[in-house]
């Protein structure tokens, strides 16, 4: 019972083990049986240690553990050990019928959640960057794996980049190994109470940031997202978006408690880069045509919003609202992507002006597509609308803040009036495949997300061991801004996005070098040390 | 060695990084990057006149033996992600018949 941890990550690696070696037709059976057994083995270890995470702590093998390898779980980390599960078996419901031919895929696929899970769960930095770069080579190969020259360009420039960035974690780590004699992440939230703030320890906190910034692409570093997610194929699209991202997040909320106790006020920095990166994630998302591209471009707009909840890692009003949105986005974002690799594949063509008649041609995928919209944009009784408006109860005295919120939403509308114009037209003749495993995938997570939406009282307290009956989401205030952000969103489309502009083509053929992509990085450092070393 | 100089070490991969116009190039900056790191990480657990963390009887002074056990990690896999990153640069000079990233970023699909 208590090595269930070490189960969780060996069951996926020796399922995709055994894949590669026999590669036989009925291999996708053992995937899903894998699966089985992770989520029984999963559901036993959260009903043993629920509420109790503090026995959890596992040191190998008999070390000392200020350098012994150990494994720690918590409510974090239960939580998205769920969705981590959850999602793969959509995508791998979803990819059943490639499962049974392409090996390799299959493999990658398994392995890199065996590795997703042990990220989750190591209590040790120097493992945590060792699971990152098998993450990124992993990530890199999946979204190589269509084998077009615009996957390999992509794999590469994530890969070059993502490896950059995680030798500042190193360095950080060597820095924190120098200062404090270990790298347990719990040692080291120990000790950092006794020092003051080192400059050392300033230092490494903003080598560990500037990772996590390239990971989970926050404005100026998020240049490798929308390449890597626009052309890889869709399921390994909807896991990188819905799920992969999320690792950089979750390192975030795991270092940042790590620096708890070194007084660091990262709250206002890291709230105004969420914004940021929420706004021109939605200024790119707007100007795009191709269906997957404005979906990774939300992607980035929605760790903004997720980012500006974070921020206030000890405030807990618009932590629970980020954390919320962190599993909500999952959920949205996945289906979302599913979808449009279900209506990509019919139409053959990605641009959102060609598609028109979705509705009449898959009435299914359509209402599936129809709430995963509603969900992103916040509309009432979705699970959007819970997390935007708990983040929204945090700043609503705050101005400035809150608007820039609403014009986010505002931007999510309108982009999402013009994606929901493939639903209108005529129908078309497209080749008629009947995927009944791809339809339980969407059916799925859009129940999910519905459900997330309206029974979130119970379910942030069982799962996240959060109380939220206090917020009061189901104001008037609430729906009218809603409503408003809806009206506003369709007369910018009609009258601003729909004519093509200028300004609108300028932005859309924008597209960042690799050099400058490199050169902001280094500018980033600079920006962290005068923020929180020198000022 | 001082660590200042591995410091020098990162500067000149990170400077190779942000102006070289090769795909190969940049590789081989980041694997600069890393030797630094590298370098540096070993120096600090290195003592002047330290033996080999190898204890038989009578050491008194010997080397840290965790940052040489990292760093071993650290070069597999840095050899690893070198190994993938240079085959998937073969493929983009496949597709493009160039490995300028200029050329690669501004064209629409490969061939």
């Amino acid at each position: 019972m208590h090595f269930i941890p070490v189960y969780l990550i060996f069951v996926p690696v020796l399922a995709a083990l055994f894949i590669y070696v026999f590669k036989s037709r009925h291999m996708n059976w053992l995937a899903l049986a894998a699966q089985a057994v992770l989520t029984v083995l999963l559901v036993l270890y959260y009903r043993e240690f629920s509420g109790q995470y503090e026995n959890t702590l596992i040191v190998f093998g008999g070390w000392n553990d200020r350098i012994g390898i150990s494994l720690v779980n918590d409510e974090i980390s239960m939580s998205f050990m769920f969705l981590t599960v959850f999602s793969w078996w959509m995508v791998l419901i979803y990819t059943f019928e490639q499962g049974k031919t392409n090996h390799n895929f299959l493999f990658f696929l398994m392995f890199l959640e065996g590795v997703f899970l042990a990220l989750l769960q190591t209590n040790d930095l120097f493992n945590m960057f060792v699971f990152i770069e098998l993450l990124s080579i992993l990530v890199a190969v999946l979204i190589a794996f269509k084998k077009t020259g615009d996957a390999f360009r992509a794999g590469l420039y994530y890969l070059v980049i993502s490896k950059a960035a995680m030798m500042m974690f190193l360095l950080s780590i060597i820095l924190v190994y120098n200062s404090f004699g270990t790298i347990n992440i719990l040692l080291v939230r120990e000790a950092m109470q006794s020092t003051d703030s080192l400059t050392v320890v300033r230092l490494s906190y903003v080598l560990f940031m500037v990772a996590v910034m390239v990971k989970s692409a926050f404005v100026p570093l998020y240049s490798w997202l929308p390449r890597a997610h626009g052309v890889a194929e869709s399921g390994i699209s909807a896991l990188l978006s819905g799920l992969v991202v999320k690792g950089g997040l979750y390192l975030f909320i795991r270092l940042n408690q790590m620096y708890e106790y070194a007084n660091l006020n990262y709250a206002d920095f890291f709230y105004w880069i969420g914004a940021l990166t929420a706004v021109v994630g939605v200024m790119f998302a707007l100007s795009q045509k191709d269906m997957k591209q404005i979906l990774a471009y939300h992607t980035i707009s929605q760790i903004g919003i997720v980012m500006m909840g974070l921020s206030k890692l000890h405030d807990p009003d618009m932590f629970i609202g980020g954390f919320l949105h962190i599993f909500n986005h999952a959920l949205f974002k996945s289906l979302l992507f599913l979808g449009a690799g279900v209506i990509i594949s019919a139409y053959r063509t990605k641009k959102v002006t060609d598609i028109r008649g979705v509705m009449r041609t898959m009435p299914f995928v359509s209402v599936f597509m129809i709430i995963g919209m509603l969900s992103i944009t916040g509309a009432p009784f979705f699970n959007g609308f819970i997390s935007k408006s708990i983040i929204k109860y945090g700043i609503v005295d705050s101005g400035i803040r809150y608007w820039i919120l609403f014009v986010v939403n505002i931007g999510t509308a309108t982009s999402f009036i013009k994606m929901s114009q493939i639903f209108f037209g005529p129908k078309t003749m497209t080749i008629r495949i009947r995927k009944p495993l791809k339809n339980f995938a969407l059916m799925s997570l859009a129940f999910a997300c519905v459900m997330l939406g309206n029974f979130y009282i119970p379910i942030s307290e069982g799962f996240f061991g959060f109380r939220v009956q206090y917020i009061d989401i189901g104001t008037w205030a609430n729906f009218f801004d809603y409503f408003l952000a809806l009206t506003i969103g369709y007369v910018f489309y009609r009258f601003v996005i729909a004519p093509d502009p200028v300004p609108v083509r300028y932005i859309r053929e924008h597209k960042m070098t690799f050099q400058q992509a490199n050169y902001l990085f280094v500018v980033m450092i600079v920006v962290l040390l005068t923020v929180f070393v020198w000022w | 060695m001082d660590p200042m100089l591995t410091f020098l070490v990162i500067l000149i991969g990170m400077y190779g990084l942000s102006t070289s116009k090769n795909i190969i190039k940049s590789v081989f900056s980041v694997t600069i990057i890393e030797s630094g790191v590298i370098l540096l990480f070993l120096n600090l657990g290195n003592w002047q006149g330290g033996s080999i963390p190898i204890i038989n009887g009578a050491a008194d002074l010997i080397a840290d033996p965790l940052p040489q056990a990292l760093m071993i990690t650290t070069i597999v896999i840095g050899s690893t992600v070198t190994a993938l990153a240079l085959m998937l640069c073969i493929k983009v000079f496949h597709h493009y018949g160039t490995v300028e990233w200029r050329e690669i970023l501004r064209r629409g699909e490969g061939k």
